[in-house]
């Protein structure tokens, strides 16, 4: 896999929405070059560091007991 | 195996059922709502996210589940209710705050992957570490400066752990538009908080443009 091939497939691998063959290689390469691996590294940051700032609220007491009314 | 691929429910029969399906309908289904009422937070940080406004999120939120029930005879048993769920709130939000769906629009272009055209020039990036001094309500305005089908791909994907043929199911969108769009938003978000960082000091000048 060269490094074009790796970039197209990258966000893919970041997903784990690539079969098993894909993953592999895409692994591979990122061991074997590392500014692919940086690239790699900054958007698993990327996604890691939205998911953490953007997961922690939670719904209000109010709604939730409004809720559990409406739910029965 | 994908642990935030099994989290959206995949390996479940496919395709993720939002049709409706006759069934039975009873008396209040308790085992129904207990499992819907389990989506509550998940629910809520994303209208929260999608409508920028606590008050507004909780009526999305609550109208979501009360739609919920009132078709709750159109979920299929033992398919991804949280899928489902998304979906409803998704279509809520867009007609009600959005005057209508996107995807009856047909405005944003972006069906086909073009990742060629903007492929990042792998030797500008900066070094991952600059992201560990952002701090969290800077990548949350970022999230919510994005463009609301950018921002709701994101959210799904990035922040509730869908898989993309499940993001696919709630947006109404094929898988490879889903793709486009993520790529999109995570350009536009690191462009702004690397923007931020390096107005911030975290990264030197120069660095952390996205060649295009």
């Amino acid at each position: 896999m060269n490094c074009g091939k790796c970039l197209e497939k990258l966000e893919g691998f970041v997903d784990r929405e690539l079969n098993e063959g894909e993953m592999a290689e895409v692994r591979q390469h990122l061991s074997d070059c590392a500014p692919c691996e940086g690239l790699f590294d900054l958007q698993v940051g990327m996604k890691r560091l939205v998911k953490r700032c953007c997961d922690q609220s939670t719904a209000p007491a109010h709604l939730r007991e409004r809720l559990s009314q409406i739910l029965g | 195996m994908r642990e935030e691929a099994k989290e959206a429910g995949l390996g479940l029969p496919e395709p993720v059922s939002l049709q409706p399906e006759p069934q039975s309908a009873g008396a209040a289904d308790t085992s129904f709502n207990q499992e819907a009422i389990g989506y509550l937070d998940t629910l809520y940080r994303t209208a929260l996210r999608l409508t920028r406004d606590p008050a507004k999120a909780e009526d999305l939120v609550q109208d979501t589940y009360v739609r919920a029930l009132r078709y709750q005879h159109s979920y299929r048993r033992g398919t991804n209710m949280k899928a489902w769920l998304f979906a409803i709130m998704r279509n809520l939000f867009w007609d009600r705050f959005r005057g209508g769906r996107p995807e009856a629009l047909s405005l944003d272009g972006d069906s086909e992957m073009s990742l060629y055209d903007t492929l990042p020039d792998v030797g500008a990036q900066p070094e991952a570490d600059v992201l560990d001094g952002i701090a969290a309500q800077e990548v949350i305005d970022a999230v919510e400066q994005l463009p609301e089908l950018h921002r709701e791909v994101v959210l799904l994907v990035d922040v509730e752990g869908f898989a993309y043929k499940d993001a696919a199911e709630v947006m109404g969108v094929p898988i490879g538009t889903v793709m486009s769009r993520l790529h999109r938003a995570r350009r536009q978000l690191q462009r702004s908080l690397l923007g931020y960082a390096r107005e911030a000091g975290i990264v030197s000048e120069g660095k952390g443009e996205s060649g295009e």
